[in-house]
């Protein structure tokens, strides 16, 4: 016990005189760790709000309006409205008449005031379609076009193929992300080692003798693996601080933006957790590296 | 073998014992082509005192590389205790080199540490947590006569001290076998014949010294055992021997 603690003790403050006797190389390795960490935290992050966001977009958009002719007989729209019903594709349809339309429009008070001036109800009747996957869209699109019954100048509303593109873009993101964040990983891992060679450089003679009178290798170790876990400490504390509050003031000027943007506590704390242990990992991997070449002599 | 045998009738009675050192057919020859031993047989037993003695690039100092598995032989085997270190695993080393104690031409201290804590420093990486440390320190500095400097740093002594201070870390853990590799070589004469008076006293103490040098004035007058090597092969080993043949200029 006595031992261990001692051992501890030795490996504790040789690795914070390394760090302070090379201060400039440390603090510049912390630095830069410090940053990639941001940057993978900040992206992880902007990628899932931007998901979050999606998802969101998503439910909304596999809507479909079929603007119905004024000419259509209630028959051909019953017809049609049953024959989407037994569409495996459709979820619900609702028709909305004319009225039903104006009254929905009126709630807006300019445009209730311009009804007012045309006096007629030019707005149309129509079929109100939720179908369950956002290609459908354009399928039912298609099929409404060709229909006798449906108004031929406005056949459809829907947000086209928008959503499906961002998608790709998403996915797109995602592998670009984490083709990114394992090139941040592993210049990480060669910034703690080469942070950590200069430690052991400028303690040769120390680890020299150390091997010298016999001390173990895990001994002559530690020390170094313990300043790159904490270089990897300070900097993931750092810059998950850094994310955490880019973070908030994201989600706050998204709101401003009427772009709403839920904070995800949940996320958040596993993502600075997954920084912190991730920061401490590296920096030990990397340290383990940096010391391996002079141990195996 | 046969040099153990020939030097029986002179030698004290301890060294009817299994030799504490042992090379047989040790060859060694450097990834660079470089043969710094060729065919080495050797027995030093313990209490012995040896000067290993050559001019430079003889191999002395890969001998005494070899002795602490600092390299492994390229041919043939050698025995520390009765322990093969020549086919040793890595892992085991850390405990061939505790029966060591060893010195250098450059005294290797930190310069950053006090005489005292150059000294602690080989108990703390080998046996962290130990008790009554500042005692087993205070004892190996007075043992080389530098009680009074135990807080001054490396830069206010002499070489000769420095030096003494490299033994005294050496000594710390009591070893069983000191090695010096040429800890006279940045010192004067009068220095020096200091050092070899300290090692002849550690010896006098039942530890096993082996000394390589070139020093030609302290090997002629301490007249102990001489082991001579030249281009890597040991070319004379007597039992009471000088820098050269006697009688002769070559070694
Ligand atoms: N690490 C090495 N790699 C290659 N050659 C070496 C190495 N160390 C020593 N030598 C060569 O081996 C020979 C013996 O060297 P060394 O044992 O240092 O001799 P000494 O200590 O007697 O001066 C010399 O020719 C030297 O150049
Ligand atoms: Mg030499």
């Amino acid at each position: 016990m006595r031992q261990v603690l001692a051992s501890l003790w030795f490996a504790l403050h040789s690795a914070g005189q390394n760090f302070r006797r090379n201060l400039g190389v440390s603090l510049a390795g912390v630095f830069t760790m410090g940053l990639i960490i941001f940057l993978v935290g900040g992206s992880l992050l902007f990628t899932h709000s931007v998901d979050t966001v999606l998802q969101g977009q998503e439910q909304n958009a596999s809507h479909l309006k079929i603007y119905l002719s004024d000419n259509a007989s209630l028959a051909a729209i019953t017809n049609f409205e049953s024959r989407l019903k037994h569409d495996p594709r459709v979820i619900s349809v609702t028709f909305e008449t004319k009225d039903q339309a104006q009254q929905q429009a009126s709630q807006n008070p300019s445009i209730k005031s311009a009804l007012a001036v045309l006096g007629s109800n030019p707005l149309p009747a129509s079929l109100n379609l939720d179908v369950r996957k956002l290609t459908y869209l354009s399928q039912f699109n298609a099929e409404a076009k060709a229909m006798p019954i449906v108004d031929s100048t406005t056949p459809t509303d829907y947000n086209s193929d928008v959503i499906g593109k961002l998608n790709t873009v998403i996915t797109v993101i995602e592998w670009v992300g984490a083709i990114i964040a394992i090139i941040l990983l592993t210049i990480s891992i060669v910034i703690i080692m080469n942070t950590i060679r200069t430690a052991v450089y400028s303690r040769r003679t120390e680890i020299e003798i150390m091997k010298l009178v016999g001390a173990t290798d895990w001994f002559v170790r530690w020390p170094f693996i313990l300043e790159g876990m904490l270089g990897g400490l300070l900097a993931a504390i750092f810059s998950g601080a850094v994310v955490f509050g880019a973070y908030r003031l994201f989600v706050q000027a998204a709101q401003g933006n009427l772009l709403s943007v839920p904070f995800d506590t949940r996320y958040t704390i596993t993502l600075l957790i997954v920084l912190l242990v991730g920061g401490v990992a590296v920096g030990a991997f990397g340290s383990f590296l940096g010391v391996r070449r002079f141990l195996s002599a | 073998m046969s040099v153990a045998v020939a030097e029986r009738s002179a030698a004290p009675p301890q060294h009817a014992l299994r030799p504490v050192i042992s090379f047989h057919g040790v060859s060694k020859v450097y990834p660079n082509g470089t043969e710094a031993l060729r065919d080495v047989d050797l027995a030093i037993h313990q209490g012995d005192f040896c000067f290993l003695v050559g001019p430079s690039g003889a191999g002395k100092s890969t001998l005494v590389r070899l002795l602490i598995r600092d390299e492994a032989p390229s041919t043939g085997r050698i025995f520390i205790d009765g322990q093969e270190v020549s086919r040793m695993s890595h892992r085991k080393l850390p405990k061939l080199r505790r029966k060591f104690g060893i010195v250098f031409q450059d005294y290797k201290l930190l310069t950053r540490r006090t005489v005292a804590q150059n000294v602690a420093f080989a108990l703390q990486v080998t046996r962290p947590g130990q008790r009554h440390m500042r005692e087993k320190v205070e004892e190996v500095l007075w043992i080389v006569g530098l009680e009074d400097k135990l807080d001054k740093f490396p830069d206010e002594l002499s070489g000769g001290e420095q030096q003494r201070v490299a033994i005294a870390r050496a000594l710390v853990h009591r070893p069983r076998i000191f090695l010096a590799d040429e800890p006279t070589g940045n010192l004067d004469p009068d220095t020096s014949w200091g050092i070899v008076q300290l090692l002849l006293q550690i010896n006098h103490r039942g530890t096993t010294v082996l000394m390589a040098t070139h020093n030609r004035e302290v090997v002629d007058l301490v007249r102990r055992r001489v082991i001579a090597i030249d281009n890597g092969r040991v070319v004379r080993d007597e039992a009471e021997g000088s820098y050269l043949r006697e009688g002769t200029a070559t070694l």
